[in-house]
């Protein structure tokens, strides 16, 4: 009986965190330290443009006369910027022609995080994948078929040298260099990422997806996504990242940005389950991203889905920027926290066209000695007449030492403008899990339960293949947080 | 009894409110003090010198801009002549009450009267160096929260009152305290009050705020702390009546111990140019109740800032919060409500909710409804709105005969019924929607 429970035990611990592992390629790794000529560096081994070298040194010199903001209700981490490495790629670095140029381990390492890569076994499926694999995307899948519709998915690197006019249009339109310092940092080094266009009227046909992935020891991942939905347009993507267990924090400060033409619709998921760290709050990934979206043209919209389960300190804000009459913004987020983990998340909405709506759905659950927070702005500009605002921020608990925050921001320079904001803080419902526990269900399964349910109105906005994997992480984020 | 009111400080030219505060601070120095008073200005002037005047990069004064009040030279003491002052201004209808005056920050005995009331202290607080609870609670609550503008008020406050109600005492009728601002010279007053209900003692206070006629413009920095003790009860009631010419920065510091409860009702209404307030309770025991309660009716380019915090700091606390705001015009209404509740501090009920009716065409507000949990056994919830008229309830009233203006009137009283309607006292509670009803027909 004892082995068994041993052996049980042994397969939790494992369970906790199942990304954990490494994977052991030749790396071309930068020297640590961030410079001038770092930057440089990476723009010259990307073979980038002047323009290009030019706007990350406009924003590594703005990044420069930034301080750290402090306005935090946790220890603010102290970052050491010049112990990271802004640049790996897995060698050999050449030309990419199919998968079987990709280093073996490489594709393992997918398949063991379950990233279908080799098209060969998904031409059934549905899902384009672009992977990016520590700083540098590794393989973009199905990209024949998206261009035979004119979309345009691929690494923001081949976006630069292939549709440098488009890059040169819209990037740092909607975050700008100067918006924050992870912003300026990301602007001056971020060495790849995703691209995508959708031309006027195409409906994407299948899902776009990107996998991030850090592996390499003591970089920082920093990478970009740009999407842009031309007029009438419609695309749906899903962003998905692991990295392995180390004792030291590593950082991610990603930018995406997303522009919404007249009529388009960008939905984006993200399910991110980057390494927590260990129990005491030792190691794990500081995930400081910046997102905004913005409704440039009438009849737009732009959705936010995001299962936020892993980082020892998550802090970011995808907002969307309502500019087009009648566009929509929305926000569905679920982030789950335990042990020592901060999340501060939340939504930015600023109305600035006439009848824009937006809806905002947080729920918080946190467990151990976590903390939780919401933080978010709702902003109605003068003319965003008929604006319409509806805000929901649950928080559940779980144990006596976590904590739970709400810190909403609502400003109205319009008297037509409607808003609402609701929030509530509980404990989880202790007759709800007698009820269950009456019809046999144990406490742990219990608790498991009445989370998914709680999270259900989040993870329903999910793309199928993707609700399901969160609903998983949910449960295993609450294992041995229960009793 | 006429005369005039002095205090020992001169005017010192200079070119900001700054400069003459440093040379105030300098002559306050030189005087005969307790040790006591000597060492908390000492600290909390180094504390305001520091931090100087908030600005808009404060998160905390995000909205609330004071530059143009304290970019410019007061004087710091005005005279007074109370020969012949007009209280009418602050009569309330229907109120029997004990009445007590302070002219800009001082306190006046003549006008003041609280016959009947035995054991129930009141003097100017100079006087009240020497009280027992002086000495236990002067400057502990209010400055534990860092601001600055406490900390200026600590430093260098001229005036104000101490009141004492001793153990076991119910005060037979109200307390209405008449802040007056008067004089023909720009000045600028601090006030430093301390309110004390001992063990089982119960009490209403009613502050009425208002100006008298031809007052040059006048900027008020205003400290009080209330300390409850066992089981005492306190109603208290601000009513901000004072005129264009004056703004206000007041703060309230309310320190609970076990059983005792405190209710906190703020009005403001069309007139005051600039009135920003700090309300905190601390719940620093079991079984305590606190209830803060707001009617906002702003017109002009008022702007008025409320600003709460309810901390529960132990178990089996409550605490409920409900503030409405109704800015017309170009008027700006700003609400920042914080609930915490502490570790350990398991069993709290903490409701706070914020509605907002924008009637004004370049009316705006902000609003910031926070919660900090650190315990798990609690219920907690929040609300905020914004909206307009119902048009489906405008039409329903003008369907059945009523004029648009007063259906329009009816609407917004049934918008503060919610808080009118848990008003203590019946008396004020008329008087209050008739200033609402009188705000919004000019």
């Amino acid at each position: 009986m004892s082995t068994k429970d041993d052996e049980l035990l042994k397969e939790l611990e494992q369970e906790e965190y199942k990304y954990g592992f490494t994977t052991d390629i030749e790396m071309d790794i930068a020297p640590k330290g961030l410079n001038e000529d770092t930057i440089r560096l990476i723009s010259a081994k990307k073979n980038e443009p002047e323009w290009l070298l030019e706007w990350r040194l406009k924003a590594f010199r703005h990044f420069l006369t930034l301080k750290m903001p402090t306005w935090q209700n946790f220890r603010n981490p102290d970052v050491d910027f010049q112990g990271i490495s802004y640049y790996a790629a897995p060698k050999p670095k050449k030309q990419l022609e199919s998968l079987d140029e990709v280093d073996p381990e490489l594709l393992e390492t997918f398949a063991k995080l379950g990233i279908p890569l080799d098209e060969q076994k998904v031409l059934a499926g549905v899902v384009a994948v672009d992977a990016v694999f520590d700083s540098v995307s590794v393989k973009t899948t199905f990209r024949e078929k998206l261009k035979e519709k004119g979309v345009i998915f691929c690494s923001f690197g081949e976006a630069v040298q292939e549709h440098p006019e488009l890059v040169k249009e819209y990037l740092g339109t909607v975050v700008p260099q100067t918006d924050n310092i992870y912003a300026a940092l990301n602007s001056a080094v971020f060495s790849d990422g995703s691209f995508v266009y959708i031309p006027k009227g195409v409906h994407c046909p299948m899902e776009l997806s990107t996998y991030f992935r850090i592996n390499a020891e003591n970089t920082g991942q920093f990478e970009r996504t740009l999407i842009i939905a031309d007029e009438g347009s419609y695309v749906s993507y899903l962003e998905g990242c692991t990295a392995p267990m180390r004792d030291e924090n590593q950082l991610h400060a990603a930018v995406v940005e997303l522009i919404a033409m007249k009529d388009a619709e960008i939905k984006y998921s993200t399910v991110q389950n980057w390494y927590p760290g260990d129990k005491d709050g030792k190691g794990g990934i500081y995930n400081f991203v910046t997102k905004r979206g913005i409704c440039k043209g009438d009849n737009s919209k732009i959705s936010w889905t995001q299962v936020e389960t892993g980082s020892a300190i998550t802090w970011k804000y995808p907002g969307v920027i309502l500019r087009g009459d009648n566009s929509v913004g929305e926000f569905y987020s679920v982030a789950m926290t335990r042990n020592m983990q901060v999340a501060d998340t939340g939504t930015k909405m600023i109305h600035l066209g006439k009848n824009t709506r937006s809806k905002i759905i947080s729920k918080g659950i946190s467990a151990g000695k976590s903390h939780n927070s919401y933080r978010g702005l709702v902003k109605i500009g003068p003319n965003a007449d008929n604006s319409r605002n509806f805000t929901q921020c649950d928080s559940l608990l779980i144990g006596d030492r976590c904590g739970a925050h709400t810190f909403p921001y609502i400003e109205s320079r319009n008297k037509t403008a409607k808003l609402e904001h609701e929030a509530t803080t509980s404990k989880i419902g202790e007759d709800q899990v007698f009820y269950l526990n009456q019809r046999g269900i144990d406490s742990e399964k219990a608790v498991g339960l009445i989370v998914n349910g709680y999270a259900k109105e989040v993870l329903n906005q999910l793309p199928m293949e993707f609700a399901v994997e969160a609903q998983k992480l949910l449960a295993i984020s609450l294992e041995g947080s229960v009793g | 009894m006429s005369g005039l009111i002095t205090n020992n400080m001169s005017t010192i030219v200079a070119s900001s409110l700054f400069q003459q505060l440093t040379s105030a601070y300098q002559e306050v120095e030189t005087t005969n003090e307790s040790s006591l008073l000597k060492s908390l200005r000492q600290g909390a002037y180094a504390h305001f010198e520091q931090a100087g005047f908030p600005t808009v990069k404060h998160e905390d004064w995000k909205y609330t801009n004071i530059h143009h009040l304290v970019n410019k030279t007061y004087v710091l003491n005005a005279e007074v002549d109370i020969a012949n002052l007009d209280l009418s201004k602050a009569d309330i209808p229907g109120l029997d009450a004990h009445r007590i005056v302070l002219v800009n920050g001082q306190y006046v005995l003549a006008f003041s009267s609280l016959d009947d009331e035995v054991g129930v202290v009141v003097k100017s607080i100079q006087e009240a160096v020497e009280e027992i609870h002086f000495q236990k609670h002067f400057a502990q609550h209010a400055d534990k929260t860092g601001s600055a503008m406490v900390a200026l008020n600590t430093a260098l406050y001229t005036s104000g009152i101490y009141l004492s109600v001793p153990k076991n005492k119910v005060v037979s009728k109200p307390i209405q305290i008449v802040h007056i601002a008067t004089g023909d010279q720009e000045f600028f007053a601090q006030t430093r009050n301390l309110y004390i209900l001992e063990a089982n003692a119960e009490a209403e206070i009613i502050e009425s705020f208002i100006t008298l006629d031809n007052t040059a413009s006048n900027l008020h920095n205003k400290v009080t702390e209330i300390v409850l003790d066992e089981n005492a009860k306190l109603q208290h009631y601000y009513l901000q009546l004072a005129s264009d010419t004056g703004s206000y920065i007041n703060h309230t510091e309310v320190y609970q111990t076990k059983h005792s409860l405190y209710n906190n009702y703020n009005c403001n209404f069309p007139g005051v140019a600039f009135v920003r307030n700090d309300i905190n309770v601390r719940l620093d025991a079991e079984n305590v109740e606190s209830h803060l309660y707001g009617v906002n009716l702003l017109a002009d380019k008022q702007l008025v800032d409320n600003h709460t915090i309810v901390d529960h700091m132990k178990p089996h606390c409550e605490s409920y919060e409900w503030y409405k705001n109704i800015p017309q015009d170009e008027a700006t209404a700003v609400f920042n409500g914080k609930i915490f509740v502490r570790e350990d501090a398991q069993k709290t009920n903490a409701f706070q909710q914020n509605n907002n009716m924008l009637i004004g065409d370049k009316s705006a507000v902000y609003t910031k409804p926070q919660l900090e949990i650190f315990a798990d056994d609690v219920k907690c919830s929040h609300g905020c709105t914004m909206g307009q008229f119902d048009e489906d309830a405008l039409f329903y009233l003008r369907a059945r005969g009523i004029g648009e203006e007063s259906a329009r009137v009816l609407l917004v009283h049934a918008f503060a019924f919610d808080v009118t309607s848990r008003f203590s006292n019946d008396a004020v509670r008329a008087y209050v929607e008739d200033l609402v009803a009188k705000g919004l027909e000019e």
